[in-house]
């Protein structure tokens, strides 16, 4: 029989029914735990595949620790960092079209594809909305050739707050280093923070002004897009008013933001400011998207005369072009967690509240079923996870499983993420975590 | 039911009675009893009985239900369904009378509102999935005594600006579209949609009419190519998807639009130098060949532009071109651009503000990077992203309607049909103060649909919302189940062959609205189609294995054959050309024979590069469908041109004719029938539903949520048996209106091929149309083509299609004070032999398009207010003559 208790549940399930729309794309609003302690994530994407070979040291076919193991020369940036490091190879993604690259698909856990447009939300936007809130909760770069980071400097493929609804990640990073830290620059770019500013208020004026007249019924919905405005100009105030804060942690602007000789000048630059959000407190969650999640990209700064698409039909293995991404890859990585133990937090170091996932927004290659989709994690986001160690899974069980892992590791208690009972039959051995990566 | 009970209920239901015939009840009139005044009697009359506190029917109790509260609101929310629909009572049951289970409906929907008001609101009664909800026998039949409509109109609103409208519009700033072909009526045009990209995406892209030389095939064309995403979301996927309040815009979508709009405002000013190197813009690829060595796939290096200047040259490109910046020129940029964003031109106070905003950027930034700036904060007007219908101008009428007039209803009439700006009649109309009655909208609306040369993508989008043929490529298919039906499972080949069909759907509705005869009817039963190549496996028949093993064994015989024959023909060849030659090294000088052993030689060379061309092509032969044969005149769909690369989305297509008795109809195309089906299977609930609620009108209350909605996995059965588990009490009740309605179309297959069998037994396509409310619709049917051909015959199907146009055209649920609107537009349909542009007129010219009532809430669209002094019936309801 219906108790009221169970109505109360009832109630509650409709409410969010009704907020569904607008909520879901309402990152203010949303209520992640504010008095938690702070942690954060990192997803790094690589695209073009994420060969195994590349990472698991030789002879290691089965489970166990990497302490005497020695990294491949592609990774072995990371050498001094194994204890913190758990190498993860037996996923799968074959229900999300990696072949090329599986777009949303590599974050969403479902179908993706060049062109088609996310059916969901993805993990690093569900996470950033479940880890305690920062101003900015989620922050994504991207990293392409210097000629589309130029003409694209945003473009969206790889993240999305729901279906339809891709986020943008940044390439720029003149425009990105305005909107971190245009209340503590000098110069050019103040002026157009300063003048953005002032033209974000006015439209925010201007669009109160036009809400007066409104019928009640749409007053609310109109609200929302005044709150909008105010959302923007209050996160730019809110920054502004931890200007002093800020100033610790902004990167130094150079010739690299101004007059890049290479991309990668770019890329380390769109880097730092990325780490600066997260050591600043800015942001929880940062999407790194090397390549952009598309199947182009350039590295000439390391010396790789080739580009795009020819990379990806080489094998990664002993290629000497692989090695020198992975190793700028890897290098990357060693900034990230040098950066983050810099700096206390609680009894340690914000870096023992962090876990980077690395992978390839393609499984392990370019033309691949997504049969094998090898991960690497490093940090433990306060003793969630196992490191130290290589996990070979039997490829039944689907990248969602490690994305509800990580989202059991935020307080979010799931069991599956994006995947229902009846695709799980099919495509998940399990349900819940992954028990080999979660303490 | 006991004695007391019965002596009870008999006594309460005749005061009841006596109550109904003593009062009159107006539609949507605001419900000023307690619970104890309108539903405590109710309850003790119609649902305590089987509801009551011990052992109640169905585990739900309503003897202590109480007034509408947090706590009970969801039950009351199903109570309200239930009741409504009329599955409550049940039919053994006394029906409550028509006014008192109107007053009932209406007094949970009030209450719910108000408890709701600051929880998220109670809105499921203006779900458009819920307009069947309102009775179709009260809309279109005699009303009972007593009943009272209000002449009708919709609230005072805003509507959001759908995705497809703003890159549309967007669009326009950049882009120059080729103007209207009559001799290619089908190809894509000035004033069509933009439409999405081979990948299913809505994007808007920059340049692609200048673009004239690329690298690599359509990944790399689409990667290099500047584009943007759709910023603004639909979060509906099934049935209408944009009445005017779903939606608003977000904070991280009106920061996207600002981005956007420079990229735009800067392409508006400088063309592919926005967005390319100077020496890419040329006539001739091959003078820049030394600067296009190399892999380029993918970058914007790799693109060649055009000298010829192709996008709208606007005083914004004036602003940035010429030196220096004056007032004049500010002005006229701002003033363009507000007009190009919110199709009016801005008031005084408008002008001047945006005026403003460009002068302090400028002053702040210097010219290009502040006019960008300054400019770029029009595309967040409200009137840029919002359609605003309020109506202020106007003077109330004696119910306190105001009708639309000048702008506001100049573009709801275009926004009736159209994603760009009114035309210059339509605004000229409005602007000479001829966009004010009734006969005004007529006069424009009978003028648009009489010309193909103006596009009407809100056409097409109806039947998109309406049918929902357009989902086909977004329903991912699990590989080994797609191959199982024939089709193919290569990389996105069955994706991109949905999004053709999609296209070629649209292009087969178009023909029919333009002999615009029994347009629904020809809808349900054309035989006509419209075809890629594709479509000869799509539209073929999934053979059985016995026919497979039959048609694999026939081609091997007719490869063994024909190679039998090229054999002797090669040896019998060959032996001649060795003599010839021999002949030759006797007389090495004759010519004719020289003559005659090249020309055996050629042929032997053509045999044998013939025989491999064969064996090739039979080896790609896909031996799992029988391909159907279709061909027919050579015609255009409404694709984009060269857009996305080499290939893709091509607009050539065919009018062709299916097989008979086996297709009919835009609901046995796989383009319909692959958007109502999932990974692995039909989904015959899904068709059961499309069937049951666009077509025969009925509701269907939502899923309750302690229903654990799965069929079982059993690989080996199939999908009807599967779906046994409907069967069960709790579910066949609403289940019976539905499955009975999708299983007759389970003689095709997933991906929409044709099948005699199914798990290698006969295929099962019975099926029944129960308690549809018209009696002689109702009864058993062999396969879909019999149901549908039942259906397409019934003027109850016409009706509720005329309810579906509402709905899309006015953004709103039907009440019953929209009866007259509905009867009328059905009238004008019948009368004009099956018209959609006579519907149209008759909807666009009802009081429902043109009056609006300030302040009503949303749960009295249609409300009365008191003010209104004179009431009118069904049968009479004349209203808005002052602006006949």
């Amino acid at each position: 029989m219906l108790s009221r208790r169970k109505m109360l549940q009832g109630i509650a399930a409709s409410t969010v029914a009704v907020f569904g729309n607008s909520m879901a794309t309402n990152r203010v609003d949303a209520s992640p735990k504010k008095d938690a302690a702070p942690k954060r994530i990192v997803f790094f994407m690589q695209n073009q595949g994420f060969d195994p070979k590349t990472c698991i040291p030789s002879g290691l076919r089965s489970s166990g620790s990497l302490a005497k193991t020695r990294l491949p020369e592609p990774i072995n940036a990371l050498e001094p960092y194994k204890e913190r490091l758990h190498i993860i190879n037996g996923l799968h993604g074959i229900h999300t079209s990696p072949s090329h690259s599986a777009f949303f698909g590599a974050l969403g856990g479902y179908r993706g594809s060049d062109g088609v447009p996310p059916s969901a939300s993805t993990i690093d936007y569900e996470l950033s909305k479940a880890l305690p809130q920062t101003l900015l909760p989620h922050l994504c770069i991207g990293m392409d050739s210097i000629e589309n980071m130029k003409t694209k400097p945003t473009i969206a493929t790889l993240s999305a707050s729901g279906a339809g609804q891709p986020i943008f990640m940044h390439s720029n990073p003149n425009h990105l280093y305005q909107m971190l830290y245009g209340g503590i620059s000098t110069g050019n770019i103040r002026r157009q923070h300063e003048a953005r500013s002032a033209v974000m208020n006015q439209v925010q004026r201007l669009a109160a002004t036009k809400g007066q007249s409104l019928p009640t019924s749409d007053q609310m919905r109109y609200g929302q897009y005044v709150q909008g405005f105010k959302e923007v100009n209050g996160l730019r105030d809110r920054l502004d008013a931890v200007a002093d804060h800020l100033r610790n942690f902004a990167p130094v602007v150079d010739e690299r933001y101004t007059r890049p000789e290479f991309e990668t000048d770019w890329h380390d630059v769109l880097l730092d400011l990325g780490i600066s959000a997260l050591t600043s407190g800015i942001t929880n969650t940062l999407t790194i998207g090397s390549g952009r999640g598309e199947i182009f990209g350039a590295w000439k700064g390391l010396g790789i005369d080739q580009q795009g698409h020819n990379l990806g039909h080489m094998d990664q293995p002993d290629n000497p072009i692989w090695v020198k991404i992975r190793q700028y890859n890897s290098r990357m990585l060693v900034r990230i967690m040098e950066k983050l133990e810099s700096v206390p937090e609680g009894s340690g170091t914000m870096m023992d509240n962090t876990l980077i996932v690395y992978t390839s927004n393609n499984a392990d290659k370019q033309h691949t079923n997504g049969a094998n989709w090898p991960v690497m994690l490093l940090g433990n986001l306060d003793g969630a996870f196992k490191t130290g160690c290589f996990t070979q899974l039997d490829g039944k069980r689907p990248i969602n499983s490690l994305y509800t892992s990580l989202l059991r590791a935020a307080g979010q208690n799931v069991d599956r993420f994006n995947m229902d009972d009846k695709a799980a039959k099919k495509f998940d051995s399990g349900i819940g975590p992954l028990k080999e990566v979660l303490v | 039911m006991s004695i007391v009970r019965c002596a009870l209920s008999f006594a309460l239901g005749c005061w009841f009675i006596s109550v109904a015939c003593s009062e009159t009840y107006t539609p949507g009139q605001t419900v000023d009893e307690d619970f104890d005044g309108f539903a405590k009697a109710f309850l003790a009359d119609h649902c305590i009985d089987c509801h009551g506190e011990t052992a109640p029917e169905g585990d739900l109790s309503l003897h202590d239900l109480g007034p509408v509260d947090e706590i009970n609101a969801a039950t009351w929310r199903s109570v309200w369904a239930q009741v409504t629909l009329k599955e409550m009572p049940p039919e053994d049951a006394e029906p409550p009378q028509v006014i008192q289970r109107l007053r009932f409906s209406d007094g949970i929907v009030d209450k719910l509102t108000r408890l709701m008001r600051d929880k998220g609101g109670f809105r499921a009664n203006l779900d458009p999935d819920k307009g069947n909800f309102v009775d179709h026998d009260l809309l279109f039949g005699r009303l009972p005594d007593g009943i009272r409509l209000q002449p009708t109109s919709s609230p005072a609103r805003i509507w959001r600006v759908t995705p497809q409208e703003h890159i549309t519009r967007l669009n326009e700033l950049i882009n120059t579209e080729s103007p209207f072909d009559r001799k290619k009526p089908g190809l894509r045009t000035h004033g069509d949609v933009v439409p999405t990209n081979h990948g299913g995406e809505l994007k808007l892209y920059f340049g692609t009419d200048r673009i004239i030389k690329w690298q690599g095939g359509t990944v790399a064309y689409a990667t290099s190519v500047k584009s943007v995403p759709a910023v603004l979301s639909s979060a509906r996927n099934h049935g209408l998807e944009n009445y005017p309040d779903f939606y608003t815009v977000n904070s991280a979508e009106a920061t996207q639009i600002l981005g956007i709009a420079a990229d735009i405002i800067r392409y508006m000013a400088d063309g592919p130098l926005s967005i390319a190197q100077p020496y890419q813009i040329t006539d001739d690829p091959n003078s820049i060949a030394d600067r296009m060595k190399g892999d380029l796939r993918g970058l914007p290096t790799s693109l060649v532009y055009s000298t010829r200047v192709v996008r709208p040259l606007t005083p914004v490109h004036d602003l940035m071109n010429n030196d220096g910046v004056t007032d004049q020129r500010l002005r006229a940029a701002v003033d363009y651009l507000f007009e190009a964003l919110t199709f009016r031109p801005p008031s005084k106070v408008e002008s001047n503000e945006y005026l403003s905003i460009a002068q302090q950027s400028i002053e702040k930034l210097g010219k290009t990077d502040g006019a960008v700036l300054g400019l770029s904060s029009i595309f967040l007007d409200r009137d840029a992203l919002f359609r605003p219908e309020l109506a202020q101008s106007g003077k109330p009428d004696l119910h306190g309607r105001v009708m639309l007039q000048d702008w506001e209803l100049g573009m709801a009439v275009n926004h009736a049909f159209r994603y760009i700006r009114p035309d210059q009649t339509l605004r000229g109309a409005v602007t000479d103060g001829r966009m004010r009655t009734r006969a005004d909208v007529r006069r424009e609306v009978e003028r648009i649909l009489s010309d193909d040369s103006i596009r009407k993508p809100r056409i097409l989008r109806f039947f998109r919302d309406y049918f929902d043929y357009d989902l086909g490529g977004y329903i991912c298919k699990d590989l080994k189940a797609l191959a199982d039906t024939g089709a193919s499972n290569r990389g996105q080949a069955h994706y991109r062959a949905m999004f053709d069909a999609a296209a070629s759907t649209d292009r087969l509705i178009e023909f029919i609205l333009q002999d615009d005869k029994d347009v629904l009817k020809q809808l349900l039963t054309t035989d006509k189609v419209v075809a890629t190549k594709n479509d000869s496996v799509y539209f073929g028949r999934q053979r059985t294995a016995d026919k497979r093993a039959e048609a694999i064994a026939t081609d091997k015989k007719t490869l063994k054959a024909q190679a039998k024959a090229d054999a002797a023909n090669v040896e019998k060849l060959t032996a001649e050309i060795s003599q010839l030659q021999d002949k030759l090294k006797v007389n090495p000088e004759d010519k004719r024979t020289q003559r005659t052993l090249a020309a055996k030689e050629k042929t032997l060379e053509t045999i044998k590069k013939k025989a491999t061309a064969e064996k090739r092509r039979r080896a790609r032969i896909n031996h799992n469908v029988a391909e159907v044969d279709l061909s027919g005149d050579k015609i255009y769909a409404r694709v984009s041109r060269r857009s996305f690369g080499n290939g893709s989305m091509a607009p050539e297509r065919i009018l062709a004719t299916v097989p008979q008795g086996e297709r009919m109809g835009i609901l046995t195309h796989p383009s319909w029938l692959v958007s109502h089906s999932d990974a692995m299977d039909n989904h015959a609930i899904r068709r059961g539903r499309w069937i049951y609620e666009r077509l025969l009108g009925g509701g269907i209350p939502d899923v309750p949520i302690t229903v654990d909605a799965m069929l079982p996995d059993e690989p080996t059965s199939t999908l009807r048996h599967r779906m046994r588990v409907t069967r069960e009490d709790y579910c066949w009740t609403c289940h019976k209106k539905m499955d009975p309605l999708g299983l007759p179309f389970e003689m095709y297959n997933h991906a929409g091929l044709y099948r005699n069998t199914e798990l290698g037994k006969p295929v099962d396509t019975s099926g029944e149309i129960i308690d549809s409310g018209a009696p002689d619709l109702d009864g058993k049917v062999s396969n879909a083509i019999e149901m549908i051909q039942k259906i397409a015959e019934s003027q109850r199907a016409e009706q509720v299609f005329v309810r579906h146009a509402f709905r899309f055209w006015m953004g709103r649920n039907e009440t019953l004070n929209d009866a007259p609107v509905l009867q009328n537009a059905h009238l004008a349909y019948r009368n004009n032999g099956g018209s959609m542009k006579a519907m149209l007129v008759s909807l666009l010219t009802s009081d429902a398009f043109l009056y609006r009532t300030v302040n009503q809430t949303p749960t009295n669209q249609t409300a009365a207010s008191d003010r209104a002094s004179s009431e009118t019936t069904a049968s009479t309801a004349t209203v808005g003559e002052e602006n006949r």
